[in-house]
């Protein structure tokens, strides 16, 4: 299953689906990290609201994702992370593993702290 | 089958307690009250049967000399009700017979103690001066077979532990009781979660805050933060009175589920006993935004939230120097 891929303006948006494998998530990587380079894109926001489970490979999946992205030079967003989700993650002791990645309750305020992180000339121009 | 119901809408306080048969039994054994203490006491009812009205009238008169017991019996009408009961029941105590009956009786002593709020200690005081008043009279009774005297007021002090132990469960169960219901209480305690601005939440805590509670914070908190779109939340804590570890361990984890949604959580109103309290323990919230009220929790949030509080006076005059 491919992982479709938006591109809006300087920003590359990524929907995961339900049901998505390991090694889905693991071209979704290659293919972003390929996109934020073709694109020169400033930020990367993961939408992670069809998901029903974050188990331990998609959290540090998505930790390396957001780790590689910004070796790539744009920042990482994920997005849409349910109550019973991040609850469920604080109890399995998993939420430590994305206390560096920025985070938003939806689409809407990732680009909101995405443009915000860019005034501040945190991004590159 | 009709008596069966009965039964079940006249619940016993044995049943309430969870006295059964059983039971019973492994008490009398523990004290080893059996046959030949029955009969002893029985050997000595006719005796009993005497000095029943002596040992009744020192009773009530040692009770009526201490303040703590006389403020039982202001009635004469009740004292004479309770006299005429606990002679039957010091009757009782030489007759055998300790039957179902019998214990459901005591179990009953025991909760009007409990509901009158006769304290333990003068219960037990009451018991210890009925026996030393008998045991003299029993003495007093057999001078020639002192070893009878010993025997019978042995087989008396089993039954009397028998029944102590029963009253006293009565008043521990009607206790816990009480408990659970405070219990119950204190869980259906809202934990309300205010908005007070455009995507700020407050989430005042008061009382113990439980697991159970915790639980049901942590989720109220998680599901407003959804639907409110909230991207800071306070919880104060100043109603609190006590954080352990456990409590401060729920709060961090309530703290990160927020972050993962995107809401900053801010905790305010540490008071210094739980801060100092806290560090002794070694709980780590150095992860988690902390003030030490709701102001400055709300002036943290305000500034994360973009606000800025000017006084409306200022902006007039601001407005006059700029137009």
């Amino acid at each position: 299953m491919n992982t479709s891929i938006l591109k809006q303006g300087p920003y590359l948006i990524a929907i995961l689906q339900a049901g998505q494998s390991d090694s889905d998530l693991l071209q979704l990587q290659e293919t972003l990290l390929e996109q934020v380079g073709r694109f020169r894109s400033r930020g990367v926001i993961l939408d992670v609201t069809l998901l029903d489970v974050m188990d331990s490979f998609a959290t540090r999946t998505l930790r390396g994702i957001a780790q590689a992205v910004s070796l790539r030079g744009a920042e990482t967003v994920i997005v849409g992370i349910r109550p019973e989700i991040a609850f469920a993650m604080v109890q399995l002791g998993l939420d430590t593993r994305l206390s560096g990645v920025l985070t938003a309750l939806d689409l809407e305020e990732a680009l909101a702290i995405l443009n915000r992180r860019c005034r501040e000339g945190m991004c590159r121009d | 089958m009709a008596e069966q119901t009965n039964q079940d809408s006249t619940k016993s306080l044995m049943e309430e307690i969870g006295i059964t048969d059983r039971e019973i039994a492994n008490r009398c054994a523990f004290l080893e009250l059996g046959e030949k203490d029955i009969k002893e006491l029985l050997g000595i009812d006719p005796v009993a049967e005497a000095y029943a009205d002596p040992v009744i009238e020192d009773f009530y008169k040692h009770l009526l000399n201490f303040e703590e017991t006389r403020v039982f019996f202001q009635d004469r009408q009740v004292l004479e009700r309770v006299k005429r009961a606990q002679k039957q029941y010091f009757a009782r105590l030489t007759r055998g017979n300790y039957d179902k009956d019998y214990i459901e009786d005591r179990l009953k002593i025991g909760a009007v103690h409990e509901r009158i709020g006769l304290p333990v200690k003068a219960y037990l005081g009451m018991y210890n001066f009925y026996l030393r008043n008998v045991a003299a009279r029993l003495f007093d009774e057999y001078k020639n077979d002192r070893e009878k005297a010993l025997r019978a007021f042995l087989s008396l002090l089993k039954v009397v532990f028998l029944d102590m132990g029963l009253a006293i469960d009565t008043y521990i169960n009607r206790r816990e009781q009480l408990i659970g219901k405070q219990q119950e209480a204190m869980r259906e305690l809202p934990t309300p979660v205010l908005r007070v601005r455009e995507r700020l939440l407050i989430l005042p805590v008061v009382g113990v805050l439980e697991s159970y509670r915790a639980h049901q914070l942590t989720e109220q908190l998680l599901e407003s933060i959804g639907t409110t779109r909230a991207k800071a939340a306070i919880v104060d804590i100043t109603g609190v009175p006590v954080v352990d570890s456990r409590v401060a361990n729920h709060l961090l984890q309530t703290v990160s589920a927020a972050r993962l949604m995107g809401a900053t959580v801010i905790l305010t109103g540490l008071s210094s006993q739980i801060a100092q309290a806290l560090v002794a323990i070694g709980v780590d919230l150095s992860q988690v935004k902390t003030t030490v009220d709701l102001q400055s929790g709300l002036e943290e949030a305000e500034r994360l939230l973009g606000y800025r509080l000017v006084p409306a006076g200022d902006k007039a005059r601001s407005d006059q120097l700029h137009p």
